[in-house]
């Protein structure tokens, strides 16, 4: 056997070595793909689904390739951030509704209509989706996975209490909640919290036709007739009619899949989980948000958009094309249809695999059609929003312990909140 | 060339470079401990400091602002902070009876049975080892006011939807019991540590003495366990803080009302959750000044009492 010592390799191999770098490889480097990096926090069938779409896109641009990284829901914009700071490799983050302000403000995100086409593709979404995304006239996000609030139930509960029609207002609602408690004793109903109760509070008071942040995020604008009116009735669902229990939603949502509470009002992002929660238990229903009374239905979109970040050149080009593909009217309804989101298309029901997939599944149909009644989320400024919404919070802690009423309570935490987001973000 | 002569010029160049060699030796044999510990303990210490005094998102190409104290008053201005401070209190000094003391008489009943302690000692560790979110997640599901397996139990006694998370006082009673439960077995284990280093020569003796169980205790083991107590005690402290967490992040996320919050929440929610770095980096000296002051004070109000030597 021949002993080839490390030198005598290093001699043989050095040649070799320089002499594969002086080969004509611009060919090859000509070829490599362009890498896009792709922050998400899709996980499970959402997750599978997503780098269905990627794939696809992948196959219908043979020199991109789209390395998606998936993080937590709340962990991603502090991780942006820090890629950010590393300076790592990022070019389209999904990015929680609330945190939108908070990313335009301080990282370098680049608006959408840097792609001259941009106007005819974000014009394939349906108007009231694209606000959120909207600053100094300017598009930085696009919307991509939203939910709307409407109310799951349990129609074998409600059945057992008398109630065979869905309610369809607030009084309604109490009224199926209280004949549930009285006759078969569970709970009946819980509402939707998020984001330390911030988008529950939220979901009321536009529902009742009130405002919730100013514009810029800056002033709370629920001290009205609105808000307090909105706020008292969730403070009385626990109070004083005792059918909302005190929990938080991953216990509510547990405890509604368990079968033991008739309404709850989610977002309708949670419907193929809720689908498979309640199947061999009990019969699933969806409504529609309950309204207060007459006044039209308004309810604030839950979810993420996506974000450019990518530097100039042909990395950011194939990330424009990924939102151009991602905002289609056939991939929006696969994704809406494989997840649960809502379809985001001005018209969904115009491709006809949606039309048949809406014809075939009536549980997703009251999301379908509250669609139109869907406004962006408000924004807290970008600076105290944690502390924000901490008073919003204990207000409904105070609420439901029955230590005042919204009247007596809203004034003061408005107040505070005001102060607490002046103080923080100088004019 | 005059060989007779020895030449002084190669030994003079020679014993100053293995005397210099000598002189680093100990620092080549410490670097994998010193390189790690200043690249990834100290210089994030000093870097937070910096960053405490400035306004800056981390980013680079965006200029950083000298602030001053600003952002220290940012955060003792914080509508966060009063509460905050009141509970991080709370949890230390609900950590001494629960993760201190009591854990010691269960070391010493352990200890008592010999090799027949070792399924105590399983039992007891056992929390230890389960990570801190599984057992935060099982028992959010336990507390579940309409599902959960104690409002069954409630729901038995005539009571409803009853969730002590939901109440300012019971949250804090629930993390606290909580933490307590999965740090007792690891203490139990520190002072079974510290048991087993005592002769059992001496306990022999006093028992020829006439000594009782109770004397035996107080005269020999507990002198002799000050050391492992101290310890005990300054570790559960300065982590008692950090390890409530897990379950104030998973179950109320600081509330009802601010009760449960503490300093170290704080300072998460400040910087990650509101990308605050300046202040975030005040709270987080802050909370190192704090603890460094408790510690301080300990070590001079108890090392005097710490017997080191059978």
């Amino acid at each position: 056997m021949t002993r080839v010592t490390r030198a005598a390799l290093l001699r043989r191999a050095l040649p070799a070595a320089i002499g594969a770098g002086l080969l004509p490889a611009p060919a090859v480097r000509a070829q490599a793909p362009i890498e896009i990096t792709y922050y998400h926090w899709q996980t499970g069938v959402a997750g599978r689904s997503l780098r269905g779409l990627l794939d696809a896109f992948q196959a219908e641009n043979p020199g991109v390739v789209v390395r998606d990284i998936f993080k937590q829901s709340d962990q991603i914009t502090a991780e942006i951030q820090s890629v950010v700071a590393a300076r790592r490799p990022l070019d389209v983050a999904q990015v929680l509704g609330r945190n939108v302000l908070f990313i335009q403000a301080n990282l370098p995100v680049v608006p959408l209509d840097e792609d001259r086409a941009a106007g005819e593709w974000l014009g394939r979404f349906a108007p009231n989706f694209l606000g959120l995304g909207d600053r100094g006239g300017r598009p930085y996000a696009m919307p991509h996975s939203f939910g709307t609030p409407v109310a799951y139930l349990n129609l074998d509960l409600l059945a057992q209490a008398g109630i065979t029609t869905p309610p369809a207002t607030w009084a309604d609602t109490i009224a199926a909640a209280l004949a549930v408690r009285e006759r078969t004793g569970r709970a009946g109903i819980a509402h939707i919290q998020t984001g330390n109760r911030d988008y529950g509070v939220m979901t009321l008071v536009l529902a009742n036709g009130g405002r919730y942040l100013s514009p810029d995020g800056r002033r709370a604008l629920f001290n009205s007739p609105e808000g307090i009116e909105a706020l008292q009735l969730w403070g009385d669902l626990v109070a004083r009619h005792r059918v909302h229990p005190v929990a938080n939603d991953q216990q509510l949502t547990a405890a509604f899949r368990a079968g033991q509470l008739a309404i709850h009002v989610n977002t309708s992002a949670g419907l193929q989980p809720a689908i498979a929660g309640a199947e061999g238990r009990f019969r699933l229903g969806i409504a529609q948000y309950p309204t207060f009374g007459a006044k039209p239905r308004r309810v604030p979109s839950s979810g993420a958009v996506m974000m450019l970040f990518s530097p100039e050149g042909p990395r950011r080009a194939a990330t424009l094309r990924l939102f151009e593909f991602l905002s289609r009217r056939d991939i929006a309804n696969r994704w809406s249809r494989e997840t649960g989101y809502i379809p985001l298309s001005a018209e969904p029901l115009a491709d006809p695999a949606m039309a048949r997939y809406v014809e075939e599944t009536p549980l997703v149909r009251p999301t379908i059609a509250q669609m139109p009644d869907t406004v962006s989320t408000d924004v807290w400024a970008p600076n105290g929003a944690v502390e924000a919404q901490t008073e919003v919070s204990n207000l409904v802690s105070a609420l439901w312990a029955g230590r005042g009423t919204a009247a007596d309570l809203v004034p003061a935490t408005v107040a505070r909140i005001d102060a607490i987001l002046s103080r923080l973000n100088p004019a | 060339m005059d060989v007779g002569q020895p030449s002084a010029t190669p030994l003079a160049v020679v014993a100053p470079r293995r005397a210099r060699f000598r002189g680093l030796l100990p620092w080549l044999f410490l670097a994998p401990l010193l390189v790690p510990l200043a690249l990834f303990v100290y210089w994030p210490l000093l870097h937070t400091f910096f960053l405490s005094f400035v306004r800056w998102n981390l980013q680079p190409g965006v200029p950083m602002e000298f602030v001053g104290l600003a952002n220290y008053d940012g955060v003792l201005a914080s509508t966060l902070f009063a509460d905050a401070a009141w509970n991080s209190l709370i949890y230390v000094l609900a950590a001494i009876p629960l993760k201190v003391l009591l854990p010691l008489p269960v070391a010493v009943f352990i200890w008592s049975l010999g090799t027949a302690g070792g399924w105590y000692r399983t039992v007891l560790f056992l929390p230890t080892l389960i990570s801190f979110v599984i057992v935060a997640v099982v028992v959010g599901w336990m507390l579940n006011p309409i599902a959960g397996h104690v409002a069954a139990l409630l729901a038995n006694v005539g009571g409803g939807f009853g969730n002590p998370l939901a109440s300012p006082d019971g949250a804090i009673v629930t993390i606290i019991l909580l933490s307590g439960w999965k740090v007792f077995g690891f203490n139990v284990l520190l002072y079974l540590a510290g048991l087993a280093s005592i002769r059992r020569d001496l306990i022999e003796a006093m028992r020829l003495d006439g000594a009782s169980d109770w004397t035996i205790l107080r005269r020999l083991i507990w002198p002799l366990l000050t050391p492992t107590t101290f310890f005990v005690l300054i570790a559960t402290v300065i982590f008692s803080l950090q390890q409530v967490f897990t379950p104030i992040d998973i179950l109320t996320e600081g509330g009802p009302e601010n009760g449960t919050t503490n300093f170290f929440y704080m300072v998460y929610q400040l910087a990650f959750r509101t990308f605050d770095i300046g202040r975030g980096a005040a709270g987080t000296v802050l909370l190192f000044g704090l603890l460094l002051v408790i510690t301080l004070i300990k070590l001079r109000a108890l090392d005097k009492r710490v017997h080191y030597q059978q």
